[in-house]
């Protein structure tokens, strides 16, 4: 089922063009929606959520257009900016209970659903006390309350694992995947780390200077970018020359080595080789697929 | 020593239940509902109510100070038999209570939600800009009114029960009462406009009492002035730059009240054209504010 589609969609500005001729479609489950700071991610948003006309082209979400049924898609729909927008002087419960209201929930309901909601996003007795007073971990979680709180088909989160600490962004993370999978509720979740969005999306759309560059099912991404990170103490241009003698691309990135992993035992010949030299092996992993790398990837494509 | 009791097998002791997420199939109201709800919730929050004991003190101290006349009438009426303050006398003579009300409350309305960028998240919901505009005026008129409306009622009621000689001041009443919807609705729109165009309160605070003590002091100087020249038509007119006069003048030219001023308002064209400049600034405070919202929904 497709959750939300653009055409062509493309968003000027005086000064620059936020989107440019977007097109893209995405389905139920969770949707990674990946760039860097300035790629176009709350453009496209905004305008989803009919806060913003397009320029040109078209979009539809949930089987609504933005530009004539902003309502109803307001309806049905949750959003969690990338900034702060908590007031300080109110509790948690409270302005949940006021925002399910705003969503077009009796009194009633709304104090239900929001006792539950705060439950769910890991919020217990503290929602009782005024939100000035809480962690960047407990603000995020009410922001992500306030965007649940109304039942909603569809949530866009903007950055919801900004300011986090590990811990609270492998929480947050597993609450999304929770949503996505156990609320039946479809995400798009934005970010600019891809290896974050790898762990919980079904799908992921990059984006960048408000172009699509790319937009696949998780498991071709990380195909397409398989590569093994080799550390060494000392004598990392001995091992790259030796690995580059028996035909494995080599790039340095840093301290470490970046060996392509054209075939499955590219682990062991990279072990043979490092055992031969006779050097220190700090580490060997999976390569981390950053934003950067699809870039430069899709740049050497093009 | 205590025996160990088996647990009876099979028996729930204190067991949490993890019912999983459930879905609301429940009513979705349209933006009438979410219009009354963030409008009940400003006029909640005007007077302080479910917030902290501090911002309680401005709202009901001033309450209370406007309510003192009200006590004062009373207590002559039941004393010496005679009328204290008239009814459409009331908000001119207590126009600096109501200027600071409006000035401390008024930014209270708009400039947290700016400020905290709460504003996105009411414009992501079913309502349109105009609906949250149109909310907060009226939880601000509204406190306006209330504030105008509970004294004079009072006092109205106390002239019943002690039934002064002569028949009850019926009309002034309600002439009074009408003016205080006037009142309500001039002084909240300049009031929320003025505080919708700064972020910050303390700037929302004194821009909205700038506005007062500039066009009372200008209106005073000018009829200074003018009754000393001898230009007492001059003077008359000079009366409706101060906006509590300007409103008295509608009053008086709707409901036929004695001014307030002393000397009375500009004959003929006077009253008129008092209603249209209210409404005029009514229509460019209105204009101006869905104006700022436009713009910062698009921001």
């Amino acid at each position: 089922m497709t959750i939300l589609a653009t055409e062509g969609l493309t968003k000027r500005f005086p000064r620059v063009t936020a989107l440019d001729r977007l097109t893209v479609t995405a389905g139920s489950g969770v949707t990674g929606l990946v760039g860097a700071n300035g790629a176009g991610k709350s453009t496209l948003i905004k305008i989803l959520l009919g806060l913003l006309p397009p320029t040109e082209g078209r979009a539809t979400v949930l089987g609504f257009d933005p530009g004539t049924q902003a309502l109803d898609i307001r309806h049905v729909v949750g959003y969690m900016p990338e900034h702060d927008c908590l007031p300080p002087d109110v509790s948690a419960t409270e302005f949940t209970v006021h925002m399910a209201q705003m969503s077009g929930l009796p009194r009633t309901a709304a104090r239900e659903r929001a006792a539950d909601t705060l439950r769910h996003v890991g919020l217990y007795e503290e929602r009782y006390r005024p939100i000035g007073g809480y962690s960047t971990g407990m603000r995020q979680r009410v922001k992500l309350a306030q965007a649940l709180v109304h039942d909603p088909k569809l949530v866009f989160l903007d950055e919801p694992t900004n300011g986090l600490d590990p811990q609270g962004r492998d929480d947050m993370l597993a609450l999304i995947r929770r949503i996505g999978t156990e609320f039946g509720i479809s995400v798009v979740v934005t970010s600019h780390l891809l290896g974050e969005l790898e762990r919980v999306c079904d799908h992921v759309i990059v984006i960048d200077g408000g172009r699509l560059l790319r937009s696949s099912a998780i498991g071709e991404f990380t195909q397409a970018t398989h590569s093994i990170l080799v550390e060494v103490e000392e004598g990392a241009d001995r091992l790259a020359a030796r690995l580059g003698e028996i035909g494995r691309q080599v790039t340095p990135l840093g301290r470490m080595l970046s060996v392509e992993a054209g075939s499955p035992d590219t682990f062991n010949v990279v072990r043979d080789a490092v055992c031969d030299l006779d050097l220190s092996l700090v580490r060997l992993e999976q390569g981390r697929h950053r934003i950067e790398d699809v870039f430069r990837e899709e740049a050497s494509h093009v | 020593m205590s025996e160990t009791i088996p647990a009876p097998v099979g028996a729930p002791t204190g067991v949490i239940h993890d019912i999983g997420y459930r879905h609301y199939e429940g009513p979705r109201h349209g933006r009438g509902h979410a219009f009354a709800a963030l409008a009940v919730h400003s006029l909640r929050g005007v007077f302080g109510l479910g917030r902290t004991a501090r911002a309680k003190i401005m709202p009901f101290g001033l309450g209370a100070v406007m309510m003192l006349p009200a006590a004062v009438s009373i207590a002559i009426m039941a004393l010496i038999k005679r009328e204290g303050l008239t009814y459409p006398s009331y908000t001119v003579t207590m126009q600096a209570v109501l200027a600071v009300y409006l000035a401390a409350q008024a930014p209270y309305l708009v400039a947290p939600d700016l400020r905290f960028r709460v504003l996105p998240l009411y414009l992501s919901r079913p309502v349109k800009t105009g609906d949250y505009v149109a909310a907060k005026l009226t939880a601000m008129a509204a406190a306006l009114f209330l504030l105008v409306a509970v004294p004079l009622t009072t006092l109205y009621i106390g002239e019943l029960l002690i039934d002064l000689p002569g028949p009850p001041h019926t009309h002034d009443y309600f002439a009074a009462l009408g003016t205080s919807v006037v009142y309500a609705v001039l002084l909240a729109s300049v009031g929320v406009a003025l505080a919708s165009f700064t972020p910050r309160r303390g700037l929302g605070v004194a821009s909205v009492i700038a506005v007062y003590l500039l066009s009372s002091a200008i209106s005073g100087v000018l009829v200074g002035v003018l009754m000393s020249v001898s230009r007492d038509s001059a003077a008359q007119w000079a009366w409706l730059i101060n906006p509590f006069f300007l409103v008295d003048a509608v009053q008086v030219w709707l409901f036929g009240t004695a001014p307030n001023n002393g000397d009375g308002y500009p004959a003929g064209a006077g009253g008129p054209f008092a209603a249209a400049v209210v409404l005029a600034i009514i229509a460019v405070s209105v204009t101006a504010l869905v104006l700022r919202y436009r713009k910062a929904a698009s921001s």
